[in-house]
């Protein structure tokens, strides 16, 4: 049956109400500068950091960034502070992508923890010594299964071209069976991936960093325990910030982009529940009034 | 004489050409206020400028949610070249300059030039044969580098993904129940009980349950009785909660990505104090 004009021409209009009261939920709160600054982060959140934060100086973990721009939103925060985590606590990451179209997005995390860094913990930080940014080579799961067996020789130089087989944040890491710690960040089935090809077969510990989207099929691999912590959505940014700043009293970073967007996401939230509520609310009116079918 | 349709579209595109005329004026003023562009030099006037395109293309973007224009298909069409063009560039510098181009063309001895050519020319030809798909003709040459593709991806997936996707998972299913039994923690009614072991186990009973209904709504191999249909709509609830979730997390990461665009647009290109 087709659908009548004023009743097509009444959905539109809804349809933008809708879009403006999205709109001014997620404006607002910056614009008024109403920021939730405190929340309980979830556990697997925490035991990710907890696992960072006792790691020994000097451990070389491997973070491998593995998104493009299109989940900068999401992803960017976490990666910039778990990055700065391992900075506070002297700890060598190691970065890396899978993604070509994310070498340049890489670099730029890594160049803003390290910048943000130096401020904060007041030393001087040297690529290939504090850290090391390897950047994107080809081969998917086979560069998984070559670094398991030769890392350097999968990656024989860094991003600027510095030869890895003498650099100093490399020392002691032969292949992936030397890394404690391997954290993906990705909107992509790569957090598989690392699982499958990497942490069970060359037994690493392993953390992840996921879209909202895909957190929930992410629950099983927490229960196994093949992933040892989550970060899931901005949310997962902001419980990592937040957790962060409350090991850092006194110089309080107050600009992570997770913490800050959290009241514009509880507003939309809100706002979202309260219109599925309403709807179904008149549909049931509706139906029960003789108005609508079904 | 005009239909009234006609004068009705007229007059509403004449708005739409005055509204957009006048967002035009305020962007170009807000870019000029907030950015300066005209008052920098080097790297920040790139930057300044780089920041006003974005913003533009952002709101551009966003005008679909009033309705499809000429303007977002071009900001589309802009997106899809400019990701084609950086992902092809990236992967000429990143992949095929470092491993093919370099330790061949540019090989400093002729030790290295032989190596290169010893470790690489199969890899190479391999992947020459993949680009024949392109080819009627010959894309028949492709079948033998896919051959290969497809028989390493079995014979290498086959094992671990069997031991990561069904032993883990059965390990830690089973695990929870084979706890509460054996390691001494059966005391019904207690707290420690109820914390420790009732949880966990009414979890991993929860996911036998929802797996077993799940699996057989789905199957059709024999006619649903009435224990059958219930067991099905058992599953259906199942499939409905995780659809549920799923809905929830993905609204979760579309409002994500619309907060990191109001981010961008009010932190760096209106340049509000946070």
């Amino acid at each position: 049956m087709a659908i009548p004009q004023a009743e097509l021409r009444r959905l539109a209009i809804a349809k933008h109400v809708i879009f403006v009261l999205v709109a001014a939920a997620v404006i607002v709160p910056f614009v008024a500068k109403v920021y939730q600054r405190d929340f309980k982060p979830t556990s697997y959140a925490e035991d990710l950091f907890q696992k960072v934060h006792n790691l020994d100086a000097n451990t070389r973990v491997l973070i491998s960034l593995d998104f493009d721009p299109g989940s900068e939103a999401e992803l960017l925060p976490m990666g910039v502070a778990i990055l700065r985590h391992c900075f506070q606590q002297r700890l060598i990451p190691v970065v890396m992508t899978n993604y070509p179209s994310g070498v340049d997005l890489a670099r730029t995390i890594v160049e803003e923890a390290v910048a943000k860094s130096e401020v904060d913990y007041g030393r001087k930080l040297t690529s290939g010594r504090d850290y090391a940014y390897l950047g994107f080579r080809p081969g998917g799961v086979n560069l998984v299964l070559n670094m398991g067996e030769n890392l350097k020789g999968a990656f024989q130089t860094d991003y600027y071209g510095k030869p890895t087989e003498d650099m100093p944040a490399l020392v002691g890491v032969q292949s992936l069976k030397d890394l404690k710690l391997v954290i993906d960040i990705t909107s992509s089935a790569w957090v598989e991936l690392w699982i499958v090809y990497g942490a069970d077969r060359f037994g690493f510990e392993y953390g992840a960093g996921v879209t909202a989207v895909m957190g929930p099929d992410m629950y099983p691999f927490l229960q196994s325990g093949q992933v040892i912590g989550l970060l899931d959505g901005l949310r997962g940014a902001a419980d990592y910030e937040l957790l962060l700043q409350r090991t850092e009293v006194g110089k309080l970073d107050k600009t992570g982009r997770g913490i800050l967007g959290m009241t514009a996401q509880s507003a939309a939230h809100v706002l979202v529940i309260v219109l599925v509520l309403a709807a179904n609310a008149r549909f049931i009116f509706r139906r029960a009034t003789g108005r609508e079918k079904g | 004489m005009p239909e009234p349709d006609d004068n009705a579209s007229s007059v509403r595109r004449a708005v739409e050409i005055g509204v957009f005329t006048v967002l035009l004026a305020v962007f170009l003023g807000v870019s000029y206020y907030c950015q300066d562009p005209f008052g920098l030099t080097g790297e920040a006037l790139a930057h300044s400028i780089g920041v006003i395109v974005a913003a533009g293309l952002t709101l551009v973007m966003y005008s679909f949610l009033y309705r499809d224009n000429p303007l977002f298909k071009i900001a589309e069409n802009l997106y899809v070249g400019v990701a084609l063009g950086y992902g092809a560039v990236m992967t000429w510098r990143m992949a095929l300059r470092e491993e093919v181009y370099k330790p061949i063309f540019m090989a400093p001895t002729t030790e290295a030039l032989g190596e290169a050519l010893v470790w690489r020319t199969v890899p190479i030809l391999l992947g020459i044969l993949l680009t024949m798909r392109i080819s009627r003709k010959y894309s028949w040459l492709s079948r033998y580098s896919y051959c290969l593709l497809v028989g390493w991806g079995a014979g290498v997936g086959i094992s671990v993904y069997t031991h990561s996707y069904v032993l883990q998972q059965l390990n830690a299913a089973i695990a929870p129940l084979q706890d509460a039994v054996t390691q001494g923690t059966w005391e019904p009614l207690s707290g420690a009980w109820f914390l420790g072991a009732f949880f966990p186990m009414l979890g991993s009973l929860a996911v036998l349950v929802g797996t077993v209904a799940v699996l057989f709504y789905f199957f059709f191999s024999v006619e649903h009785g009435t224990a059958g249909r219930t067991v099905s709509k058992v599953g259906i609830w199942f499939l409905m909660i995780s659809f549920g979730a799923s809905f929830g997390n993905t609204v979760m990461a579309r409002l994500s990505l619309l907060i990191g665009r109001v981010q961008f647009l009010l932190f760096q290109w209106i340049q509000m104090d946070q």
